[in-house]
């Protein structure tokens, strides 16, 4: 299904620990209530409940080490879930936020350069099944990395803990290989 | 990861579900760890001497919310039957625990909800960090999924210098490879002779950081060294694991430690590096040694070389907490703990400590740190107005005793 949107363009690396202030580290895992404060230390400009996700963003476009620096909480992706965050298009992604994404299903695009043709507010069209990212605003565009069949299933389970709440139910999650 | 999960051969990219030997969890994820493994329809976790349970960040509990928290969790592993649970009096940081107590052997593959889990490395395990949703699928099944990483080599030669430390090597490898893609998702092999001349508190520290890095693991091959610390507490057997003789690296770096100096990484900026002797000078009011970086007893040892019938500079105060009950013990035996305390250092019972700003001498408004923590981004000590300088305990240890940074060398 064709993503289309709003993005927000970070002109700096995102980290994690700016994403999700330390007083919410240990928060329950909710996706609204974690959407509220989300991104509040990149940019003094979300720094208020609700700000990132009343602003209406539909993608992120990040360089490199997207949600870096270290943590494994997984309120970053729930929160931009929340959010209405779609897709995040990257150069590349800090690894546990990486896993985070593919345990919940939020695509985390891998694309070189993205953030060269996108500029915040730009209307983004993401097409899972070419990898095309097109900038409906002003007409460019790039091929993505595509995503591994697992990454899908998982997505398609509605997350990890679906996927192996099924598997365990039916019995065949010692199959897994 | 071939060998754990019944494969051949695995090659980089391919997603697979591996056995995993160990699954860690902590006080501040462990509950919500056990309620998501409770929603996953298994009565009991996959073995009940293999979920291993410690209290590090919020111990002992400096706010009412905290020991609320605390309680909820000793009584979600209660409820589990958890063999090794490392609460407050036995506790310690969890990668330390890991590997201090045997619970990672080498060739196997273990994951903990805590980023540093990386630390396993030292071992010649894969560490590997992961979520609270990763955590109790492991718990539920014994397995996790991976990605088959691409491995990258640094080759380290050449012949330790007085006064320089494994964490030196890590800072500048910091500085060599920044956060810019080189290393992200990628496993760091280190070998070499000044690898095998490293005792395993040295090793622990440079796998603790690859985190730091952006690797997804640092791995040393086990040697004799590695078996002699393992024989006393692993629990389990395991075999010399080495990488195939044909393995094919990413690319292969090289480092002689015998030019590397004192090593710093300067405030908001862990892969912003310099020498020592480049900010020699700097005032600063804070000195902390700890953290699953640098709590060891080595560490201790290089801090009481330097400090041992001297004082802490009137301006700074000092905070030392050992990385965990054991290492605590042994420095009290040594007489480590009588020169420190008699020197000006104040002395806390294990745990992470400032390290994630939570407690034990937090940094305020205005505070110069110098840390030999792991990170130093804005307002990971606790205020974000203040700045945290990384570095060695044998740099904060020195840098105590003047006040100002100061290369241990120059002493
Ligand atoms: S010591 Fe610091 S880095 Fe290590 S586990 Fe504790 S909080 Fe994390």
């Amino acid at each position: 299904m064709v993503i289309r949107g709003k993005a927000w363009v970070s002109d700096n690396y995102v980290m994690s620990y700016d994403m999700v202030l330390q007083k919410d580290w240990t928060s329950p895992i909710n996706k609204e209530e974690n959407a509220k404060w989300i991104m509040a230390g990149v940019s003094e400009e979300f720094n208020q409940e609700g700000a990132f996700r009343d602003a209406g963003y539909t993608f992120i476009v990040a360089r490199h080490n997207f949600a870096g620096g270290g943590k494994s909480i997984e309120h970053c992706v729930t929160g931009l879930m929340g959010a209405g965050i779609k897709a995040v298009l990257a150069d590349s992604f800090a690894r546990l936020q990486f896993r985070n994404a593919i345990n919940y299903g939020l695509p985390f695009i891998t694309c070189k350069d993205i953030a060269d043709i996108a500029r915040t507010g730009d209307e983004l069209e993401f097409n899972p099944s070419t990898g095309e990212i097109k900038n409906l605003t002003n007409g460019q565009s790039k091929i993505s990395v595509p995503v591994s069949p697992f990454v899908a299933e998982v997505a398609e389970a509605g997350g990890i803990m679906d996927f192996i709440r099924k598997r365990i139910a039916e019995g065949t999650v010692d199959e897994l290989m | 990861m071939a060998i754990n999960s019944g494969r051949d051969k695995v090659v980089p990219g391919q997603l697979v579900w591996t056995n995993v030997q160990s699954v860690m969890t902590m006080d501040y994820l462990g509950t919500e760890t056990f309620k998501a493994f409770d929603s996953l329809g298994r009565p009991e976790v996959f073995d009940k001497e293999r979920v291993i349970c410690v209290s590090d960040h919020l111990v002992p509990p400096p706010t009412q919310a905290f020991a609320t928290l605390l309680n909820q969790w000793r009584e979600a592993v209660k409820a589990h039957d958890i063999k090794y649970f490392y609460d407050l009096g036995r506790q310690g940081i969890a990668h330390q625990i890991m590997v201090e107590q045997g619970h990672v052997l080498p060739g196997t593959l273990s994951i903990g909800t805590d980023s540093h889990a990386n630390t396993y490395g030292a071992v010649g395990a894969v560490g590997n960090a992961v979520s609270v949703s990763d955590a109790a699928v492991a718990m539920a099944t014994g397995k996790s999924w991976f990605r088959v990483p691409e491995t990258v080599k640094f080759h380290i030669t050449g012949k330790w210098q007085p006064w320089v430390m494994a964490k030196d090597l890590s800072l500048h490898i910091m500085g060599m490879m920044h956060w810019n893609g080189h290393l992200i998702y990628k496993t760091i092999e280190f070998d070499g002779p000044a690898i095998s001349d490293l005792e395993m508190a040295g090793r622990m520290t440079l796998c603790n950081m690859t985190v730091d890095l952006g690797a997804k693991n640092g791995i040393i091959a086990p040697d004799a060294k590695t078996a002699e610390f393992l024989s006393p507490v692993q629990k389990g057997n395991w075999n010399y694991v080495t990488s195939d003789s044909d393995a094919v690296y990413e690319k292969i770096y090289e480092v002689d430690v015998t030019n590397l100096v004192p090593t710093i990484s300067m405030p908001d900026k862990l892969d912003e590096v310099r020498r020592v002797e480049e900010v020699q000078g700097t005032k600063f009011n804070k000195a902390f040694v700890g953290t699953c970086t640098n709590g060891r007893l080595e560490d201790i040892e290089m801090m009481t070389r330097i400090l041992k019938g001297k004082q802490v500079h009137r301006d700074v105060n000092f905070v030392l907490v050992p990385a965990s009950t054991q290492v605590y013990l042994d420095a009290i035996k040594a007489g480590y703990i009588t020169d420190l305390v008699e020197a000006g250092v104040a002395v806390d019972t294990p745990s992470c400590a400032s390290c994630a700003g939570i407690h034990t001498g937090v940094a305020g408004d205005g505070d110069i740190v110098l840390s030999a923590g792991n990170r130093n981004m804005k307002g990971r000590m606790g205020s974000k107005n203040a700045q945290i300088y990384l570095t060695s305990p044998a740099v904060v240890a020195a840098s105590a005793l003047t006040g100002v940074i100061t290369d241990p060398r120059s002493l």
